[in-house]
């Protein structure tokens, strides 16, 4: 039985207010972000060679897109769902502007790929802002039944507006 | 590891050559939360086994669709070296990885080709497990300076289509 109505469909096109990131690109954060993925350049810990084009240290190239966190004192997802057997723990996107899809929130998450353009690093101490768009809702038959595919975009800038990068990524619910 | 710390220049890349393999794992359950910790995303099916296999009927706790995508960059990162530029990345995850396995992330020059004041070179990507299973199909487009020109412009600027 198909998952998609025309309400779901009509978050096509939704954009989203710019967001500002709740914190700058902290050292400390980029430090346990690079140990994180065992990616321990010397360009993003201190000023070197290698980042010294860039302006000094600079945060991994996929930083900016995970530093939209829980604000201080916005609701807590975790404690909310405390007594919620169904509830997964997916918070992160939650955020970013964009509105959750009503018909879709009793579906698990999968993340189905993304498609990433790169133009700046962002610097330690830098503020991150980004805008989203729904840009695409489509579900498809699969042999474990019918899944839909929703494409976000989103641009990530630095508070000054100059473009980091951008990123068209497909969730998969199911 | 740090790889990071030559220079390529366009000139020196070969179509159809492979780049220097990284890898990664084997993964354990400490890997996906110390990088669920990094980025404050508590998904459960990435540190909450029963939640996981019994909730999410998926096989095993899942190696983060976001932690695959890093390597993938700093594959990438680290051959282009300091002087390129990695401009494009696109994947598709098309399979899981359980927690426990060893992920061996390649590229492969698929095409080469001058635009104005740089070189731009097209790679497959893709990351396999130990049994060889490809799980994450990808391309990426890097921007090389050529051996006598300029540095590339910083922050880049795409080439005219």
């Amino acid at each position: 039985m198909p998952i998609l109505t025309d309400e779901i469909k009509s978050y096509i096109g939704f954009t989203s207010e710019s967001e500002v990131a709740c914190d700058v690109v902290e050292k400390g954060a980029v430090r346990r972000y690079a140990q994180a993925v065992m990616d321990e350049d010397p360009m993003f810990w201190e000023a070197c060679d290698h980042n010294a084009r860039y302006g000094g240290p600079v945060a991994p190239p996929l930083y900016p897109t995970l530093l939209f966190r829980r604000s201080f004192g916005a609701p807590d997802p975790i404690q909310e769902n405390a007594s919620n057997p169904d509830f997964d723990g997916f918070t992160s996107p939650s955020g970013q502007g964009l509105p959750a899809i009503a018909g879709l929130s009793h579906l698990a998450v999968l993340n189905g790929g993304s498609e990433l353009e790169f133009f700046r690093y962002a610097l330690h101490g830098e503020t991150v802002v980004v805008q989203q768009r729904y840009a695409d809702i489509h579900e498809r038959e699969s042999s474990k039944g019918p899944m839909v595919f929703v494409v976000i975009e989103a641009e990530y800038r630095t508070s000054e507006g100059e473009l980091l990068l951008r990123a068209r990524r497909t969730q998969i619910r199911r | 590891m740090v790889m990071n710390q030559r220079e390529i220049h366009f000139e020196d890349v070969i179509e159809g050559a492979d780049i220097p393999l990284l890898e990664k794992g084997p993964l354990t359950t400490t890997h996906l939360m110390r990088w669920s910790a990094a980025m404050e995303n508590w998904h459960k099916i990435h540190y909450d086994r029963i939640f996981a296999v019994e909730h999410d009927g998926l096989p095993d706790l899942l190696i983060n669709g976001s932690l695959k995508q890093q390597f993938m960059l700093q594959l990438l990162k680290d051959w282009a070296g300091p002087g390129g530029w990695v401009w494009k990345v696109s994947f598709q995850f098309r399979a899981m990885n359980p927690v426990g396995e060893t992920l061996k992330v390649w590229g492969r020059v698929a095409g080469k080709r001058a635009v104005d004041g740089y070189g731009i070179v097209d790679l497959d990507l893709g990351i396999v497990n130990d049994a060889g299973k490809e799980s994450t199909p990808g391309k990426a487009t890097v921007a090389l300076p050529f051996r006598d020109g300029p540095p590339l412009p910083y922050p880049f600027v795409a080439p005219n289509a």
